[in-house]
């Protein structure tokens, strides 16, 4: 299975991006928009942290293993996904 | 093979306990060296063995379906598998697995209560220190409600510093989502930011503590109570 890494856009610039160094392996794009939502909602839920002021403004950045853009996956997004579902 | 010395272990219970305690002890110890992920005492399974850890750390686990999180952790302070034996309850609902590897002492069940059922002074200690890492779980529940991420990270990298050789702290981004209980993208951003400020540096699958203070700071007290309970009934040895 090919493996995504899921960078988190937390603000601007080089400091607002949380490379994620570890990855993990998904059957493909789809799955991995799906991992992005699913840590979206829990993070939004569940995780208090001081450099995160408001998680709707954070977006999930997911390359493949080459670097490139898989997708983008802004947390807005997990509300418009429940409303639709 | 040499016999084992009081003087030669590191284990901070061992070290602490009288020498007729220890010389109960010894005959039944048995060195093993354990590793990363190794279970030590499984979830509602009878406890048979009990380990002190003399390098090296072990956590303890809630052990439910999706979620594993960290509820107890035990270093070369500590003694693996105490709490339902000497509370006189034969098995757990916890995990407790080998979170570094190391070396340990471990102890048959029937050979260690007959050892304890034989010394007040060897139970009592162990009580005392059963009492420690009750403080510490209640310790860990606070810092899940009261800190946010920054906080709860310093205090989880602080009590693994103070349980390892060195400084640096061998562990990937998706354990310590794993211990934390949080999704592991929230573990990178923390990360980066302790470094940003300068607390630790961290290196591929490495975190390298850099100043306690500074993350002692972030916890906002809740950590080093068990500490220095430990410290105060046990001894800082």
């Amino acid at each position: 299975m090919p493996r995504y890494f899921f960078h988190l856009r937390y603000g601007p610039g080089p400091d607002g991006l949380a490379r994620d160094p570890e990855g993990d392996d998904l059957a493909g794009p789809d799955e991995a928009r799906m991992r992005a939502l699913a840590m979206a909602r829990d993070l939004i839920a569940r995780t208090r942290v001081q450099a995160v002021r408001d998680w709707f403004a954070c977006t999930f950045e997911v390359t493949g293993e080459d670097g490139r853009a898989v997708a983008t996956v802004p947390f807005a997004d997990t509300v418009t996904e429940d409303d639709e579902g | 093979m040499p016999q084992l010395q009081q003087a030669m272990v590191r284990n901070r219970l061992l070290r602490a306990m009288a020498p007729e305690d220890f010389a109960r002890l010894q005959p039944h110890l048995e060195f093993a060296a354990v590793q990363i992920r190794e279970p030590m005492v499984l979830p509602d399974r009878p406890v048979e063995a009990l380990f002190f850890v003399e390098s090296g750390m072990v956590s303890v686990c809630t052990a439910h379906e999706d979620t594993q999180i960290e509820v107890g952790l035990i270093g070369r302070e500590g003694l693996v598998g105490v709490s339902p034996v000497l509370l006189c309850v034969d098995r757990t609902p916890h995990l407790h697995f080998v979170q570094i590897a190391g070396e340990v002492l471990g102890i048959g069940r029937d050979a260690f209560c007959d050892a304890v059922a034989r010394s007040e002074s060897l139970r009592r200690l162990l009580l005392r220190y059963i009492h420690t890492l009750m403080v510490q779980a209640a310790q860990t529940a606070h810092a899940h409600a009261a800190l946010g991420l920054e906080g709860r990270l310093a205090r989880w990298l602080l009590m693994c510093h103070d349980r390892v050789d060195g400084d640096e702290l061998t562990l990937t981004h998706e354990f310590l989502s794993m211990m934390l209980g949080v999704q592991r993208a929230g573990v990178t951003l923390t990360i980066q930011n302790l470094e940003g400020a300068g607390r630790i540096r961290a290196k591929r699958r490495r975190i390298e503590v850099l100043d306690r203070d500074k993350l002692k700071a972030l916890t906002n007290g809740s950590y080093g109570v068990p500490e220095a309970e430990y410290d105060r009934l046990i001894g800082s040895a």
